[in-house]
Parts: structure tokens; C-alpha cells; sequence
């Protein structure tokens, strides 16, 4: 799993390049942690090259939404392929997210 | 066989023959037994007869002897009660002549008297003897003392002077009046001075011994005689011999002279005995006595024939009753023995043949597994056989066992019945088990074992075989058949399991046979059978067949139920008839959850989240290999990875173990792990409609396996989580 992130003005993209399945989401988690800090700004997570989302995953999706509300920013994904948005709608998360 | 047969014919031939002889020789035995019975019975009888003959002939002796002697010793008496008289009268001559009247007229026996004076005792009368007779009533009175009879020289005179005592003369015919026997007694008589002066004498008439012998008849044809001193014959029943010939005489015209002079001597010997003596070509008892005082002997005659005739009679009975006894036991014997060999031949033989079978059948039995279930501890196997021999010991087989989480089964069926099927059969499961031993390759199984059965087979016997070689994680079944009839296959319908038909074992050597395969998923089951069932036969000749059996064996049942249940629909259905072959069946019911698809993959996970990648490695095969849908397999995958990692990171265990179970329509799996108990099917479903702030971080792994699977168990058996997770497809 590699991560690209991005950085603009106002706003950050984070790639997902891979699966992003359990070991894959302790890995990227200092990745994460760091954007954490910047959860005021909007985050972008592309979901383009990312093939698979575990609950890990899914976990990483929330912490950082739940972040970004506390700091006044906003969590975007865009990019996402069917299966993850089966997986989206069966967790609810097509309704927390905005997704592009 | 055929020199079996011949032999056994030879030994029963034998038997017969001997059987035969044996009754004969038995028959003989018999006889003789008998006749020997007869002949000591005989030997006593004789014996009792001849001591009864003797006791009778002493008796009679005895009778007449006494009669004798009872006329004697009145004739004794009439004499010497008057010699005291004539002591007297010796002074008186003229009144001797008064004493032989006297004796005379006193004593009817005496015939006639006389007392005779010793020449010249009377200067006067030199020779002087009175006498008195009595002849047909009239008493006449004459003298002895006449020149031509010479008294003095007499042997009645000189006799008693010579002895100087009483004294019995030799008897004689008298011609006086009429030829009459007679004898005297004659007694000295002695005057003062002691010298013999006279002889007082007594005439006895002995025709009243001649009646007196004569009386009694002891046996018929049975006589007596009487002899003199001298061995006259004074009594016979030849009249023209009396007093004409000596016994010494007789004996030298008899033919057994030997016999009769040795009678005659002890007679004139004065002895009492039996002798045996032959007269006429017969042979006679001869019993004799002497008689006191006379100095005669008598004797009685008995011829043996009459003396045996009661005992040849009671003999000829006793024969008669032995011959009808013996005729009566050859015909026992005979009835006997031909039931015997009747029962030999038949139920003999056929009981003894029929406890080898049983004791055959009980040893063939006891080599095929009988315990059912036969793995109690498994719960992976539901597994039950039956094997029903028709009468007789039985060429059939089945046999089981399991090996490195392999089920190693068979069937089979020797051609042919009896000790010989059955002993092939033996054969056919030892190889079974010893090639089944470090084999896991049904073809290899059975091209070993025809091998080895082709070598030995001289009887040109076969047999019909099925090999299956089950890995019971995997329900992977292969299988080998050799010529027999196609199992019965249940999945979700039931139908014939597809067998190559090949050729039976024994029949070739080096004969290739093919291998197949199935795959046996959870619940599956198969059934082995023998065509001993579809060919059992009722009385009208109908075949059970295999729409019956199917139909028997229709519904989800326990092994054992499928098998009690053939077993009655069977026997309901041949119902009189009787059981012409073998019934006999397998019935294995594949219950390992874990083959819930056909087949069980599995892997064995390590504590650490980047084991996750093997598991997606693994459902991605898994997938693969049942052509899953993209969409499917990540879902599957997203499953299994919540599930497994949940497992991984929480539980503690060591290890976790994933088991993937495919099937047609569904694929199940296990995860089984020795951690804390969890239990995720107790935790409240996730509410997914709640906004960001409200959601939990955790939870959705659990939320979302549960989502995307069908069904989630949890079970906690042998401290261990198994969470079985299934997805139906299509």
C-alpha cells in the first residue's frame, strides 16, 4: 500500500495507491496521524488506484471525518470503484462523506 | 471341485462298503453271542438236567430198593424168628417138620420152607430136610432129601454154613409151578453145643420184584434191571434173558462193551454211581445201586434223548425266540443304519458341513468390521455396512478403514458360494488392507491386488471390486472399480456414480485400471452395494431391482437407518423365497462441515495483522478456483479479512486457522482460533444510520462480514472460537 499525499492551498490530497486492507492501515497510519493535524483543511482522499477497503480502512476514512468536523474541516473521496461503494453503502458511509 | 466331489464320493462309497460290513460283521457277532448264550444256557440246563435225571433215578433206586428190602426183611424175619424153634426142635426130629409149615402159613411172601439137617447130624436119618410149599394156594408137604436133588450140595445149604449166617441164594427159575423166579434165604441153625445142625431156609417168589421195578416211569423208555451176585440178570425187560445171561454176557454183544463192562464191574462191585453207555446207536444214562443183604445190584436205564427231550424242547424254543430277537435286531439294525445313512447323506452331512460353514462364516465375519458406528469420535463420518450372508458362508466383502485423514473403503463380491468364494474373499480384504497400508491411489490398490489374485487364482475365480480412497478434509474422492456395479451417489438428488467398468479382479494380470474422482461435499453420501440385493428374488421370480432400492433409499436418513431400512424392504420383498445371495451394502454419509462446498482448503494463520495478506492469497485461489465473480471475491475477501483480522488482533491465539469449504452453491468458512471466547454474533448489529460523531470506530468489521455473508455461526467447542461464515452464490 503506498499513500501520495498532496498538498495544495487549503487543501490536501491523499492517493490510496493499492489495497487499503488491515496491515495496510497500520501502515499508513503515521501518514494519517500527520494529516490528522491538518484535519481543519479539506482532505481529499483519491480513491482512484485504491482496489479494496477493509474496515481498517474504513476506520482510517472515519477518523479523519470525525477530525476534520471537530477542526472545521472537511473530508472528500473521490474516485471510488463499485466494490467500494457496495462496501460505502452497506456501512452508511456513502451518507458521511461526500464523495465525489 | 470336480476331484473334491469325486474324492468325497470315494469316502462316502467307502463308508457305505464299511458301514455294510460292519453291520455284518455286527450281525455274526450277534449269532455267535447267541450261540454261545445257547450253549453255556444248554450246558447248564444239562447239567441241571442230568442232576435232576440222577436225582430221580436214586429215588427210584431208593424206592425199589426199599421195596426189596422191605420184602427181605419179612422174609429174614419169617426165618429167623423161627430158628430159635428149631434150636428147640433139634431134640424133637419128628417135630421139625412143623417149622417150614409154620413159616409157610405165617408169611404170605415165603413160598415154600424147609429146614435141612447137615448129613448125618441124625444117626438115623443121615439125610433129612421137611418141606413146605405152597403152589396155587395149596399147601404141600414133601422131603428135599431125595437122591437126585442131593440138598447137601446145594448152594443155598452149603453157603450159610460156610459163612455160618444168613445168606441169599443165587435166584432161580423155578419149574416146580410154573417157570417162577424164586431165591432163599437160608440161615444156619445152630444146636447146644454151638454146631451147625441145619439150615432153616425161606422160598421167596420174586415175580412181585419184577412188578415192583417195573412200577415206576421216571423217563419214557426208561428201564430197570436187577442182577444177582453172580451179574444174572434177574429183572429186564427182555423177558428171555432173565436168569439166562450174565451181564458180562450182554456187555460182549452190545457195541459198547467198553461202557457195560465198566457198569458191570462197578455193579459187581458193589457201587453206587452213573455211567453213560450207548445201546442201539443212543445213548443212556445208566444209574446204579447195590442192594443191602441180597447181594444183588440194580440199576435204571434212562436213554438221553428222553431224558433231554423237555430240554430239546425248551432248547428249540429258546432258538426260536433268539432267531425272532435276532431277526428282530438285524431288521432294528438295518432301519437304523439306513436312517443313519439317510441322515448322513442328508442332514449328517449337511449339519457338519453346515457348522464348517458357520464356523467358515463366523471367521469371514469376524475379518470385516462388524462395530457401528465405526468412529463414534468422528463426527466427520456416519458410516455403516451390513453384509448378510445368504445360508451359506458368502464371497463377499466390505471393509474400511482410515488412514492419514483418508477413508479407505471397498466393496467386493467373489464369484461363485461356499468355503472356496469365501476364502477368496478372505484373501481379497487381507490384501485389501495390506496394499491399502502405504497406498493412497485406488488404481494402484487394485492393480496390486488383481496382481496378486491373478497369481494365485487357479480356480479361475474372480472378483468384482470397488476401491475408494476418500481425503475426509477435502471430500476429494477417488475411486477404482473393478468390474462391479455402480455405487449409489447422493447429493442433492441421488444417482449412479459414474464407474468405469474395467475388468474384475483376478481375471488378468497387469490389467491398467483407470481411476475417477468425485467430489464428496458435506452431507453427501454414498452406497456401496452388492447385486445380491437388486437380484434378490421373491417366489414369483421378480428381481428387487434398482428403482426399488432407490426408492428405499430415498430421504435423508443415519447410515445405519438406510441400511436396517434396505435390509426389510428386501426381506418384505423376497418374502418366502429363500435368500439366494449375499446382501451386502456400505453406506457412508460425508458429514465434515468443512466440505460443505466439495472441498476444504484451509490455511493456518500466524498472530500478525500481515498474515492478512495470505488470507487474501488464499480466498483469492479459493475463489478462483470456483470462477468467482470479481465483486464476490472481494466481498468474500472484505469478509474474511474483518473476521480473521478481529481473530488476529484480539483474541490472543497463537494461530488461526481458516478452512474454506466450497460448493455449488455456496462457500462456507471456518475460522477457528484457540483465543478468548468472542462471540461477534452477540454483538448489536452496528447502527449504520448514525452520523459521524455518533459512530464508533469499531464495530464495522463485524457489521460487515455479518452484512456481506449469508450466514455467521459461532461455536466454542474444545476452547476454541469457530465462526463459520457462509455465502451463498449466484
Amino acid at each position: 500500500m503506498k499513500t501520495k499525499v498532496t498538498k495544495e492551498e487549503g487543501k490536501i490530497t491523499i492517493a490510496f495507491i493499492g489495497r487499503l486492507d488491515t496491515p495496510a492501515a497500520q501502515e499508513v497510519n503515521p501518514v494519517i496521524n500527520e494529516l490528522m493535524e491538518e484535519a481543519d483543511k479539506t482532505i481529499i482522499i483519491d480513491c482512484k488506484e485504491m482496489a479494496y477497503i477493509s474496515s481498517s480502512g474504513l476506520r482510517i476514512f472515519l477518523t479523519l471525518r470525525k477530525a476534520a468536523e471537530d477542526k472545521k474541516g472537511k473530508v472528500i473521496i473521490e474516485n471510488i470503484n463499485d466494490e467500494i461503494r457496495s462496501v460505502f453503502m452497506m456501512t452508511g458511509f456513502l451518507n458521511l462523506f461526500e464523495i465525489r | 471341485m470336480n476331484l473334491k466331489e469325486h474324492t468325497k464320493k470315494l469316502a462316502e462309497k467307502e463308508e457305505k462298503r464299511r458301514s455294510k460290513w460292519t453291520g455284518l460283521l455286527l450281525i455274526l457277532i450277534a449269532v455267535a453271542f447267541l450261540e454261545a448264550i445257547s450253549v453255556v444256557q444248554a450246558f447248564y440246563a444239562q447239567k441241571g438236567i442230568r442232576s435232576e435225571a440222577q436225582t430221580k433215578a436214586e429215588s427210584q433206586l431208593n424206592s425199589i430198593k426199599s421195596g426189596i428190602l422191605n420184602v427181605v426183611n419179612q422174609a429174614e424175619s419169617a426165618v429167623r424168628n423161627n430158628v430159635w424153634l428149631a434150636q428147640w426142635s433139634l431134640m424133637v426130629p419128628d417135630s421139625l417138620a412143623n417149622i417150614p409149615k409154620l413159616i409157610v402159613n405165617n408169611n404170605p411172601i415165603v413160598a415154600g420152607s424147609t429146614i435141612a439137617m447137615v448129613p448125618n447130624y441124625y444117626k438115623k436119618r443121615p439125610l433129612y430136610s421137611p418141606y413146605t410149599a405152597i403152589t396155587n394156594g395149596e399147601i404141600i408137604e414133601t422131603s428135599l432129601a431125595t437122591e437126585e436133588y442131593d440138598y447137601p450140595s446145594q448152594e443155598w445149604f452149603t453157603k450159610p454154613i460156610e459163612l455160618d449166617r444168613g445168606y441169599w441164594s443165587e435166584p432161580y427159575i423155578d419149574t416146580g409151578g410154573g417157570e417162577i423166579l424164586m431165591t432163599t434165604y437160608s440161615v444156619p441153625v445152630k444146636d447146644n453145643k454151638g454146631r451147625i445142625a441145619a439150615v432153616l431156609t425161606a422160598d421167596i417168589d420174586l415175580e412181585w420184584l419184577k412188578a415192583l421195578v417195573n412200577d415206576i416211569q421216571i423217563y419214557p423208555g426208561a428201564f430197570s434191571t436187577v442182577v444177582s451176585r453172580t451179574g444174572r440178570l434177574m429183572v429186564s425187560p427182555e423177558d428171555s434173558l432173565i436168569m439166562n445171561t450174565t451181564i458180562d454176557e450182554y456187555a460182549s454183544k452190545v457195541e459198547d462193551t467198553a461202557s457195560f463192562n465198566a457198569l458191570n464191574r462197578a455193579m459187581l462191585s458193589r457201587k453206587s454211581g452213573s455211567i453213560r453207555v450207548t445201546q442201539n446207536g443212543k445213548k443212556n444214562m445208566v444209574y446204579y445201586t447195590p442192594i443191602d443183604k441180597t447181594g444183588w445190584a440194580m440199576n435204571i436205564i434212562i436213554p438221553e434223548k428222553e431224558m433231554f427231550a423237555g430240554l430239546k424242547k425248551l432248547n428249540n424254543l429258546i432258538r426260536l425266540l433268539q432267531l425272532l430277537g435276532l431277526l428282530l435286531i438285524v431288521l432294528i439294525f438295518r432301519s437304523i443304519a439306513k436312517s443313519q445313512l439317510r441322515f448322513k447323506s442328508i442332514s449328517d452331512k449337511k449339519e457338519k458341513m453346515e457348522n464348517e460353514l458357520k464356523i467358515a462364516s463366523d471367521i469371514q465375519m469376524s475379518m470385516i468390521p462388524k462395530t457401528f458406528p465405526p468412529f463414534p469420535e468422528r463426527e466427520d463420518i456416519d458410516l455403516s455396512a451390513a453384509l448378510v450372508p445368504a445360508k451359506e458362508v458368502s464371497g463377499d466383502l466390505y471393509d474400511f478403514f482410515i488412514r492419514d485423514e483418508k477413508l479407505f473403503f471397498c466393496i467386493g463380491d467373489v464369484s461363485g458360494k461356499g468355503v472356496p468364494a469365501s476364502l477368496l474373499m478372505a484373501v481379497t480384504r487381507s490384501l485389501f488392507r495390506s496394499v491399502g497400508a502405504h497406498n493412497n491411489n485406488p488404481n494402484e490398490i487394485v492393480s496390486t491386488m488383481n496382481n496378486s489374485l491373478s497369481d494365485m487364482n487357479e480356480s479361475n475365480m474372480f472378483v468384482t471390486f470397488i476401491c475408494c480412497v476418500l481425503d475426509l478434509k477435502t471430500g476429494k474422492m477417488q475411486y477404482s472399480n473393478a468390474g462391479h456395479n455402480a455405487p449409489l451417489l447422493f447429493t442433492d438428488r441421488m444417482s449412479e456414480l459414474p464407474v468405469n467398468p474395467n475388468l474384475p479382479l483376478g481375471v488378468i494380470r497387469n490389467w491398467e485400471y483407470s481411476v475417477q474422482e468425485v467430489t464428496l461435499r458435506y452431507d453427501d453420501a454414498i452406497f456401496l452395494y452388492t447385486d445380491g440385493i437388486t437380484e434378490a428374488e421373491n417366489i414369483n421370480h421378480e428381481l428387487f431391482g434398482i428403482e426399488r432400492l432407490k426408492k428405499t433409499l430415498s430421504g435423508k436418513k443415519a447410515a445405519q437407518a438406510h441400511l436396517n431400512n434396505v435390509k426389510k424392504a428386501v426381506a418384505e420383498f423376497v418374502g418366502e423365497a429363500p435368500q439366494s445371495d449375499d446382501l451386502t451394502m456400505l453406506f457412508f454419509h460425508f458429514l465434515n462441515a468443512s466440505a460443505k462446498g466439495g472441498g476444504e482448503q484451509s490455511i493456518t494463520l500466524e498472530n500478525n495483522v500481515n498474515e492478512i495478506r495470505k488470507l487474501e492469497k488464499f480466498i483469492s485461489e479459493v475463489a478462483q478456483q470456483m470462477q468467482l465473480a470479481e465483486s464476490v471475491k472481494t466481498s468474500l475477501n472484505l469478509a474474511m479479512e474483518e473476521a480473521v483480522s478481529n481473530a488476529i488482533l484480539y483474541s490472543g491465539s497463537k494461530t488461526v486457522e481458516v478452512a474454506a469449504q466450497t460448493g455449488k452453491d455456496e462457500i462456507t468458512f471456518t475460522i477457528t482460533d484457540s483465543g478468548k471466547p468472542f462471540d461477534p454474533t452477540a454483538v448489536p448489529e452496528a447502527d449504520v444510520n448514525q452520523d459521524a460523531a455518533e459512530r464508533p470506530i469499531g464495530g464495522l468489521g463485524i457489521f460487515l462480514y455479518r452484512k456481506i455473508m449469508d450466514s455467521v455461526t459461532y461455536k466454542r467447542l474444545n476452547d476454541k472460537n469457530i465462526l463459520t461464515l457462509t455465502k451463498r452464490l449466484n
